[in-house]
């Protein structure tokens, strides 16, 4: 469904899964559009069409190579979103699993009080 | 405010069972000398509350230092409590002053979010629901907690740990 956007930024840029994927297959390697292609088994206009959005907000970069665009990840710019989610995510999911050490200790505490 | 162009996001829902009673794990929640002994994000972090007004309409304060010194402030403010089984809250990066901090990291982060914590007693245990949802966000706001969601319970493909090297190495 297309839409007007107002901004365009990294985080709105991996909001779509197939970006995501795309991302995690350029992880450690520089890619040409035929081997991401290969790799993910999409069509290459798709491929293309995605790099093209990672590539306008900066998430990727492309080079020359002899004939082929070579496309590389910029970690850089996706460590903000990451610190960010992860700083948000885990400390409940953490939290969550120290109420549970926390619980148990207090319950064995009752439990030898019972004694 | 609340009108037709808000858009509806899906909550993040986190669940736990516990081997507890039911008040016991809302006591956890609720009172400041349980909830320092559980809630921080690391091993090695303390937690210590500056002010604690834990009530419906009230709010506390409370800061978490991390290991290496680093000091961050949250300020809570309870809308429901219901012994012993729903608690809301919103919750808010704030400063030593209880001034609540705009999120310059990411501006299209959602403002406001509630957090709605259920309990339930299920066969002797406490099931309970971590239900988080953006309060009223705007389009950009709801798109980036859409785009956030694989990292809420379990991280991209690989996991998070997979980004974590990947981001170390450059």
């Amino acid at each position: 469904m297309a839409r007007a956007r107002t901004t365009l930024d990294p985080f709105n840029a991996i909001a779509e899964p197939k970006r995501r994927a795309l991302i995690e297959v350029l992880m450690g390697k520089e890619l040409t559009v035929t081997q991401a292609t290969e790799r993910l088994g999409w069509s290459q206009p798709m491929v293309s069409k995605h790099l093209s959005v990672l590539k306008q907000v900066g998430l990727v970069s492309e080079r020359k190579e002899g004939r082929f665009c070579v496309y590389k990840l910029n970690a850089d710019q996706l460590k903000p979103i990451h610190e960010w989610v992860f700083q948000f995510t885990r400390y409940w999911s953490n939290s969550l699993d120290h109420l549970e050490d926390y619980l148990n200790e207090v319950q064995s505490k009752e439990i030898n009080n019972d004694e | 405010m609340t009108n037709d162009e808000t858009p509806m996001v899906d909550p993040t829902i986190l669940t736990r069972e516990y081997k507890a009673p039911r008040q016991s794990v809302f006591d956890a929640w609720t009172q400041p000398e349980h909830i320092t002994k559980w809630q921080y994000p690391f091993p090695g972090f303390t937690c210590e509350f500056i002010s604690a007004d834990i009530r419906p309409g009230g709010s506390s304060l409370h800061k978490m230092v991390s290991p290496n010194g680093f000091e961050m402030w949250l300020l809570t403010k309870y809308e429901e409590i219901t012994p012993p089984e729903r608690l809301v809250f919103r919750q808010y990066n704030a400063n030593a002053a209880g001034d609540i901090l705009p999120n310059l990291q990411m501006p299209n982060w959602p403002k406001e979010m509630r957090t709605t914590i259920l309990l339930e007693e299920v066969d002797g245990k406490t099931k309970l629901q971590l239900i988080w949802q953006p309060i009223n966000p705007t389009q950009e706001e709801a798109e980036v907690f859409e785009a956030s969601r694989p990292e809420h319970t379990k991280g991209w493909g690989g996991g998070l740990e997979q980004l974590d090297t990947y981001l170390g190495t450059q």
